[in-house]
């Protein structure tokens, strides 16, 4: 075995330099090919050296759907957010085992659905709309929700933020994880907070994040309410939903 | 750099080989160096990724984190970095030596020091980055880590802030020692690649040692195409075995070029001067070890004003002397204070052992000595004179004409109404005296730390290390 | 094409040298680099003309030793985004921390979305309307934060497009441009070296932009010389934030943009069919034989130093060069100072030996080398 694998170790090194030397060659084709052997070598390797063949790495059973744990995050929260802070949320009171690179697809699968069969499932996880009806990047809302909060004015983010905190603090709850999410959110509110390590008072957070909201909240509702009127008036059902083409998506779709 | 330098690069450039800057060795080399080099993940500031180390040259230690995102196993890098290191120095606290002193206590001294060998000044940077990470966090409370992670935490640092020392040994850099023994043919800029420089001095340059396939970086950063290519896809395997061969290869290079530059550096014989700096850094390590054993706090993140300006004069003082000694043991140190005129040497050419000055009790014995050089002597009449070939000998310049220089001895002839045997120097003997001497003035007074001005801060608080500093993330 | 080159057209030299090869479109970290060596003819040259040196030094077989771990990308945008997260709420903190911003600054405008085409016009207009928020009488409304602004920035003829972290603004009615770095900031220190390239990138954004508002009739004073930096604290992620002051930065990058639009002078010392090109294939692959390359760069004086290697592709191929003729550059600054001038090791090394007789002027340099040389011939023997 120790032979197989000494050759083994050879080979593999010298594909890695091969395939170094021909990234810095920017030889994509080679590099790839080469790859390829690499990990098939690699693999090979690492099922002598452990004495069992690979095997794919297990993954807990999910019982909750990542559909399923953004929705329940989501409805936690109360408002629009990103994916980060859904994993957050969904980590620190529901054991959630969301990752936010699997949160990137979603969005095209949700709407994809529902060209297919519109309004088919009782919720939808989708877009907000930005001042031009388009679909903000990487925020995350729900169909169920009235387009007032689906929607998001220049002041829309903070206010949000703000929703979430008080949302998070009102849990009350002690877990580790969820200390830590509040204690993250309430540093950045004035007053919510005093400095040190001491977990945050919730309702500290609470009373502090309200007395922010009040000095945006006015202009924020107004712009909302602005917005959401266009929206009903400009675009129809899965627009509404997922946000209006921009030019720029135009042209790619006809591009095709 | 010096002209001597400038020109010695010149000439390694043009022969291909890199020039000696010293004949003999000015740093002290222990008879165990723990050679140790460190790498850390790219991008952050003192994530480790993997160290090897060890006493031995045959038998490396290769740490390494499978995961180094992961904080936990971060720690347990530490501890086990902690279960190589600590031993090695806590063996030599053991054995002292009773040193008096005058108008204070004896003290204890260690018979030997530890010495770690980085290969290059990243090396020690990054030593000092885990330091810091390290020497505040507890063993108790939330966030515990292993009780040996804070002291590995003190000792890396105090291993840092001895690198900086001039002169000392306790911490050494490869490149650094290497670059005050040899010139090479290339930039300084280069000589900070280990590789690099290690083929101007053996071989002759290569292009090679700037190949990371041939020559992977010696660190704490490794090669982007390294990390693109091997350890991103080896950690993303979750097999640790597999991202430990992959470092292995990255750190055995560069660990038989610190042993031979070692090697490199053993073959010097050694300067008169390095044991008794040893010696200092013997001293400071015990003081250090006396600190951890009274359970005294970790090093303060910063110094107040009055201990910053005493490290500062402490490290001024050090380098003069450093420099002073440097130039006592080797004439090709010398020789650039004979360039600029500060030092000169040639041959005796006439003396007057028997020479006096004043009259009756008054009079006292002066010897002459007359040297013949070709240096550009610009030193003034009446300066005091030092000469490496009679350490204790003080001397005054009494005229410089056309080459031949006066000397007149004032010190270290003995006592007796003619000189002592071998005190002056013989007609025909080589000798140099230059203007540099080792006496310096004492340390400017400071006040106590109590009594710093407010203009300074005020008296600064005593640094306790608090929770914060304990659970503090290292993400 | 003599008549041409007479006639000055300085652009379509320009664009004689690099051929057929697609320009290379600059960014701020190249913009910023220019200023790195201000008297390398052969790199304003190819800068002026957009050339592409990585992919001609790689033509040449003199690959540039840089390159960018994936972990420190991963780590930049993680860093980035968490700056940025949740409405930028923890620049939101830190700037009401360090420069007062008050409670109901908080608008937020994210550029990007609108489509990527519209990204620089959309720019231009919001700055413009920020800008007119200052002096118009009534009040307008202007965001606190434009997040991926796409501006814009001349270069010897070409255009450049760069692209700033984020640009905050009503921080006292002034812009300020917020870069975000990840090397951090350990008890209050950080690398100077990175923080000083960070400073001569963010001057090359405040030029954009005071470039912009003086092309749309505001005041370019609007956009202040403090820039903020933003970088992980200690050995956290927690972001934090520093006022850095680019003036001197601006000042060498103002002068440094002035000398390349005036390239006449170096175009009027080359030969008329010079050119660049590495005649791509249809796939993009360098057609040029290298010898034929390598001998039209050699018809441009380069400046080798030590310090290119860290900033500029061409290095390994100057190197070559400084190599093959003996320059003493290659040794880096403080030796050519030290020899004052004795610009090659044949040279200063045949002044030491004495076997060559010092020019005028060099007398003092020779009779320091000659006794350097005797030391060291004493010392060895």
């Amino acid at each position: 075995m120790g032979d197989r694998l000494d050759e083994l170790e050879r080979r593999i090194d010298e594909l890695r330099a091969a395939v170094r030397r021909a990234m810095r060659a920017r030889d994509g084709g080679t590099a790839r090919s080469l790859r390829a052997d690499l990990r098939s070598a690699e693999r090979a390797w690492d099922a002598l050296v452990s004495g069992e063949h690979p095997q794919a790495k297990q993954e807990p059973p999910r019982l909750v759907t990542v559909r399923e744990q953004v929705h329940q995050g989501l409805r936690l929260l109360g408002a629009t957010a990103q994916p980060r802070l859904i994993v957050a949320v969904s980590d620190a009171f529901f054991g959630g085992t969301l990752r936010s690179d699997r949160l990137t697809s979603l969005r095209r699968d949700e709407e994809r659905s529902f060209r297919s069969s519109p309004f088919g499932r009782p919720y939808y996880l989708c877009a907000a709309l930005t001042d031009r009806l388009s679909a903000a990047r990487g925020l995350l809302t729900l169909s169920t929700w009235p387009l007032e909060r689906r929607v998001v004015g220049p002041l829309s983010p903070r206010v949000d933020f703000l929703n979430c905190a008080i949302a998070v603090a009102k849990q009350r709850s002690d877990d580790e994880r969820a200390v830590r999410l509040l204690a993250r959110m309430a540093r950045n509110i004035p007053g919510a907070t005093d400095s040190g390590l001491a977990p945050p008072d919730p309702a500290r957070v609470v009373a502090a994040a309200r007395a922010e909201l009040a000095v945006h909240v006015e202009r924020d509702t107004r712009d909302r309410a602005e917005l959401a009127r266009r929206a009903a008036v400009q675009l129809g059902d899965t627009a509404r939903l997922f946000g209006a083409a921009t030019l720029s998506t135009i042209t790619k779709e006809k591009a095709k | 750099m010096s002209l001597l330098t400038s020109l010695a690069r010149l000439r390694a450039l043009d022969e291909g080989i890199a020039q000696p800057v010293a004949t003999v060795r000015h740093c002290h080399l222990s008879r165990r160096p723990m050679v140790f080099i460190p790498l850390k993940l790219s991008g952050e500031a003192a994530a480790p990724l993997a160290a090897m180390l060890g006493t031995d040259r045959d038998d490396p230690r290769l740490l390494v984190v499978a995961q180094p995102r992961n904080r936990d196993l971060r720690f347990a890098w530490a501890a086990e970095l902690a279960g190589v290191l600590l031993p090695y120095v806590e063996a030599l606290t053991v054995d002292t030596e009773t040193v008096e002193r005058k108008n204070a206590d004896p003290y204890e001294r260690a018979v030997d020091a530890p010495q770690l060998v980085v290969p290059n000044q990243g090396g020690v940077a990054f030593t000092a980055l885990l330091g810091r990470s390290t020497r505040f966090r507890r063993a108790d409370g939330p966030y515990p880590v292993p009780g040996s992670v804070p002291l590995l935490g003190r000792w890396l640092t105090y291993f840092a802030e001895r690198a900086a020392y001039p002169g000392s040994s306790i911490m050494l850099a490869a490149t650094e020692e290497l670059g005050r023994h040899w010139a090479s043919g290339q930039s300084s800029l280069e000589d900070a690649n280990l590789a690099a420089l290690m083929s101007w001095i053996t071989t002759g340059p290569s292009d090679e040692a700037e190949d990371p396939l041939v020559w992977p970086p010696a660190g704490p950063a490794t090669d982007p195409g390294f990390d693109a290519e091997v350890l991103a896809p080896a950690i993303e395997s979750g097999s640790a075995e597999r991202v430990a061969e992959a470092l292995r290869t990255q750190l055995e290079p560069t660990w038989r070029l610190v042993w031979q530059a070692i090697d490199l550096l053993a073959a010097l014989p050694e300067g008169a001067s390095v044991a008794q700096r040893w010696e200092q850094d013997r001293g400071s390590f015990s003081g250090m070890a006396a600190h951890v054993a009274e359970g005294a706090p970790p090093q303060a993140r910063r110094d107040g004003a009055v201990a910053a300006a005493a490290r500062l004069a402490r490290m001024e003082r050090a380098q003069a002397a450093y420099d002073v000694q440097r130039a006592y043991d080797d004439p090709m140190v010398m020789a650039e204070y004979r360039l600029t005129g500060e030092a000169f040497a040639g041959e005796v050419v006439e003396t007057d052992p028997e020479n006096t000055e004043g009259e009756g009790r008054s009079r006292k014995l002066r010897p002459l000595v007359v040297v013949k050089t070709d240096d550009p002597v610009r030193l003034p009449q009446g300066t005091s004179l030092g000469t490496p070939q009679r350490r204790g000998q003080g001397a005054v310049l009494v005229a410089a004409d056309e080459g031949l220089i006066t000397v007149k001895i004032t010190k270290g002839m003995g006592r007796g109404k003619t000189a002592a045997p071998g005190s002056v120097p013989e007609v025909g003997e080589r000798v140099c005296y230059t203007s540099l001497t080792d006496d310096f003035q004492g340390s400017a007074t400071l006040p106590e730390a109590e009594a710093t001005p407010w203009t300074h801060g005020g008296p600064p608080r005593g640094y306790t290390p608090d929770d914060e500093d304990a659970q503090e993330e290292w993400s | 094409m003599t008549g041409l080159k007479r006639e000055g057209d300085p652009v379509r030299r320009l664009e004689a040298l690099r051929g057929t090869t697609p320009p290379r479109p600059h960014d701020a970290r190249a913009i910023a680099a220019l200023a790195a060596n201000p008297g390398c003819a052969r790199r304003a040259l190819m800068d002026g003309a957009g050339i592409d040196k990585d992919a001609a030094a790689r033509h040449l077989g003199f690959p540039a030793p840089f390159g960018q771990s994936p972990f420190a990308i991963t780590r930049g945008n993680m860093f980035e985004a968490l700056v940025k997260a949740d409405g930028c709420a923890e620049l939101l903190r830190m700037l009401r921390e360090l420069l007062d911003l008050p409670v109901e600054e908080v608008a937020y405008h994210d550029v990007e979305n609108v489509g990527a085409h519209l990204r620089h016009t959309h720019t231009r207009s919001l700055l413009d309307h920020a800008a007119r928020s200052t002096t118009a009488a009534e009040p307008v409304s202007a965001a606190t934060f434009y997040d991926h602004p796409l501006l814009s920035l001349s270069i010897a003829g070409h255009t450049a497009y760069l692209e700033p972290d984020l640009v905050a603004f009503q921080l006292g009615g002034r812009f300020h441009v917020v870069e975000v770095k990840s090397f951090s900031v350990i008890d209050g220190q950080a690398d100077p070296a990175a923080v000083a390239a960070a400073a001569r990138q963010a001057a090359v954004y405040v030029l954009a932009m005071r470039t912009t508002l003086e092309e749309l009739g505001h005041d370019p004073g609007l956009v202040s010389h403090d820039v903020v930096l933003v970088c992980p604290e200690n050995f956290a992620n927690r972001p934090v934030a520093t006022l850095v002051d680019v003036r001197k930065q601006l000042a060498v990058l103002r002068r440094q943009l002035t000398r390349m639009t005036t390239l006449d002078r170096l175009l009027d010392a080359l030969p008329d069919d010079l050119t660049f090109d590495l005649r791509p294939d249809d796939d993009g692959r360098p057609t040029r034989p290298v010898a034929e390359l390598a001998d039209a760069l050699s018809r441009t004086t380069a400046r080798y130093a030590p310090d290119c290697l860290s900033t500029c592709d061409m290095c390994f191929f100057c190197r070559d060069e400084a190599r093959q003729e003996g320059a003493s550059d290659l040794l880096g600054r403080q030796v050519r100072d030290e020899l004052g001038g004795v610009a090659s090791v044949a040279e200063a090394l045949g002044l030491a030996d004495g076997t060559r007789t010092p020019a005028e002027g060099q007398e003092e340099i020779a009779r320091l080398l000659r006794n350097a040389e005797r030391l060291r011939r004493e010392c060895l023997t």
